[in-house]
């Protein structure tokens, strides 16, 4: 049972939109559209979904190779977006950085394609957020293949020891490409490496919106409140390869089929909003079908849309040029 | 009767410069491994936690990945960091975010986002052998997207300095062990430093010395090296202009260009690695620039492509100098 209908329907919608925003770059891969790499985040819309409702315009997020969801949960301009990644001209970037390294001043949104790499830059604006005196939070989305990296360790420390206004999700998907993090990691979890650092730490289903949206509020209080860095880690489960032509040998066909039929977040927040009373499936179908067709027009116009000029390949390398 | 001139350190230049932008720019401040309490390894930033604060002027952890993306973060939020890199040799722990964030970000972000970050560091030969002595100027201006700048006069130290302060585009700013501990009245020309605020511009290379015999290019503390070179061969009949480039990256091409027009010869001397870096930059340019028939003769002297040795006899034989420059001109009589 849900404490609140309207915020789980709330919930879907976005994830709904999320789920077809990705499945719109998909068909930009095959069109060679997105000539090179993609990586999507289907199956992991509950994180992004969970966290927007927290997320204030002054607060920034720094993301990473898999960022389109996280973009879309602080409130980018989904056609800006969407012309980015499809590399076109009137993109976020004017088609120079590409899906992995959109640009949103307007709304505090950057991403890297580094894995680890988000956290530093994330430091640097909690350190300016302590500085002005502001609860404005920086987020730093990372996977758990950045967890074992120095960068964590150091970031960690960092905003522990100076109680910066830093929280850091982890979006734990077991797998850093191939190689599954409980084969590579000393601890079972990474939330309870908080503890080394004295910070706020913990777990959360990463597959269920209402609890990621209720462990994100506790971060947030947290964060938002002085309390210093939190770390919190939302399990979820990603259902395409690492990128669009990974073979992903290194799951079986079993598992990847039993990931997609037991831990869809929209197929469980669907059941739950049916078992609530909250929605009928003609209601259910209705929103899937608008969030359907909304994307489509998007995707349509992004289409339509000029590439990049080969006349400006320099233009943005320095100030004035 | 004339005013006496301000000696000081070239250290202090800097730390001169660093506090005079501090002063002006609330939204300029500084990170780095000891340069807050202690003032700075060379005392670069001697007094200036006292001055602006401990949050202005920041000890960091031994965690060069973490507070070098922490300035392109604090950048991106509007403000001018200053991120101090303690030798140049340690680059390598947070490569990463001077290459892919710093660099990138502005080109990447089309033209959305800026990054007026500020990386110093010091290179430079100072008898601490392979991993405490390197340049690496040549590696940062191979990869694109940072004005690289490697000063070499007292005044240039501080006016460049300012102006990688100001600068909205990012900087890496390799001050010379060499140099840092020395006065300014040490130094060939140029070693005055004034008390106020100024800026060298970047790209600006100066002829530091008339000839018309040879060209001889060169950057940072070897300036100093090659004028001396010049002044002592100068009884040999050889007439040698000295060019300072100061920024590699803009690197003012005409005007090296200029002055190899007239002396049809040019020799680049560099205390940076010898291969693939500014010593065959500039013989490429010059030669784009003028055709191969311009130049009678061409000549490198640079760091032998090798770890630095700790011997002395050793590290003579390879580090160029006064002694090594004369020895290089000579051969192309």
């Amino acid at each position: 049972m849900t404490a609140n209908k309207h915020a789980l329907i709330d919930h879907f919608r976005m994830m709904l939109d999320m789920r077809h925003f990705e499945e719109a770059c998909l068909e930009g891969v095959p069109t060679r559209e997105i000539h090179g790499e993609l990586h999507t985040g289907i199956g992991q819309e509950a994180v992004a979904a969970g966290l927007a409702p927290w997320l204030r315009r002054e607060d920034a997020l720094v993301s990473t190779h898999r960022n389109h969801l996280h973009a879309l949960a602080k409130g980018v301009d989904r056609e800006k977006l969407l012309a980015e990644i499809f590399e076109r001209e009137n993109g976020l970037c004017g088609g120079r950085g590409g899906h992995m390294h959109p640009f949103d001043p307007a709304t505090r949104f950057s991403a890297t394609g580094i894995v680890g790499s988000s956290i530093p830059v994330a430091l640097g604006f909690a350190y300016g957020f302590k500085m002005e005196g502001v609860s404005d939070v920086a987020v730093a989305v990372i996977g758990d293949g950045a967890t074992n990296t120095g960068a964590f360790h150091e970031c960690l420390n960092m905003a522990a020891a100076w109680n910066l206004p830093l929280l850091v999700i982890v979006e734990n998907n077991s797998y850093a490409i191939s190689v599954r993090f409980s084969d590579v990691s000393a601890t079972p979890t990474i939330a309870e490496r908080a503890a080394a650092y004295r910070a706020w730490g913990r777990c959360v289903d990463g597959t269920d919106v209402e609890e990621v949206w209720k462990a994100c509020g506790e971060a947030f209080d947290h964060v938002r409140g002085g309390g210093g860095p939190a770390l919190l880690e939302a399990s979820c489960f990603r259902f395409q390869g690492h990128y669009e032509g990974d073979h992903d040998t290194y799951r079986s066909r079993a598992e990847r089929k039993r990931i997609r039929a037991e831990h869809d977040p929209l197929t469980l927040t669907e059941q739950r909003l049916l078992d609530a009373g909250a929605a009928t499936q003609e209601e259910l179908k209705r929103m899937r079908e608008a969030s359907r067709s909304e994307t489509a027009a998007l995707l349509a116009t992004v289409r339509a849309a000029p590439m990049p000029d080969a006349s400006g390949l320099h233009r943005y390398s320095f100030v004035g040029v | 009767m004339t005013e006496p001139v301000r000696n000081v350190r070239f250290s202090q230049a800097i730390g001169e410069a660093i506090a005079g932008e501090m002063e002006a720019d609330d939204r300029v401040l500084l990170l780095g491994e000891d340069v807050g309490r202690s003032g700075g390894v060379f005392g670069v930033t001697r007094g200036l936690q006292e001055r602006f604060g401990e949050q202005r002027v920041r000890d960091t952890p031994i965690s060069e990945m973490a507070f070098t993306g922490m300035g392109v973060g604090l950048a991106m939020a509007g403000y001018r960091p200053i991120v101090e890199i303690m030798f140049v040799d340690f680059v390598g722990v947070c490569l990463e975010q001077v290459m892919n964030a710093m660099s990138k970000i502005p080109y990447m972000s089309g033209g959305n986002t800026r990054v007026p970050m500020v990386l110093r560091t010091a290179g430079g030969c100072i008898g601490s052998a392979a991993q405490h002595s390197q340049c690496l100027w040549g590696t940062f201006a191979h990869l694109p997207g940072m004005i690289v700048v490697c000063p070499s006069s007292p005044y240039d130290y501080k006016g460049l300095m300012a102006a990688a302060i100001q600068s909205d585009d990012p900087v890496i700013y390799i001050e010379n062990k060499r140099q840092l501990n020395k006065m300014s009245n040490t130094h060939p020309v140029d070693a005055v430093v004034p008390e106020g605020r100024y800026t060298v511009p970047f790209g600006k290379a100066k002829v530091v010395r008339q000839g018309s015999d040879l060209t001889l290019v060169t950057i940072s503390a070897s300036v100093g090296d090659a004028l001396r070179a010049a002044r002592l061969l100068e009884p040999e009949g050889v007439s040698i202009e000295v060019i300072d480039l100061r920024t590699l990256v803009p690197l003012d091409t005409e005007t090296v260009a200029a002055s190899v027009a007239k002396t049809g010869r040019l020799l680049v001397v560099d205390e940076d690695f010898h291969s693939f870096g500014m010593s065959g930059e500039v013989v490429a340019r010059v030669v784009e620039a003028l055709g191969p028939q311009a130049l009678r003769q061409v000549a490198r002297h640079a760091m032998p492509d090798i770890p630095l040795p700790a011997a002395r006899t050793l590290e003579e034989a390879a580090v160029p100098s006064e002694a090594s420059i004369i020895e290089a001109v000579r051969k192309m009589k």
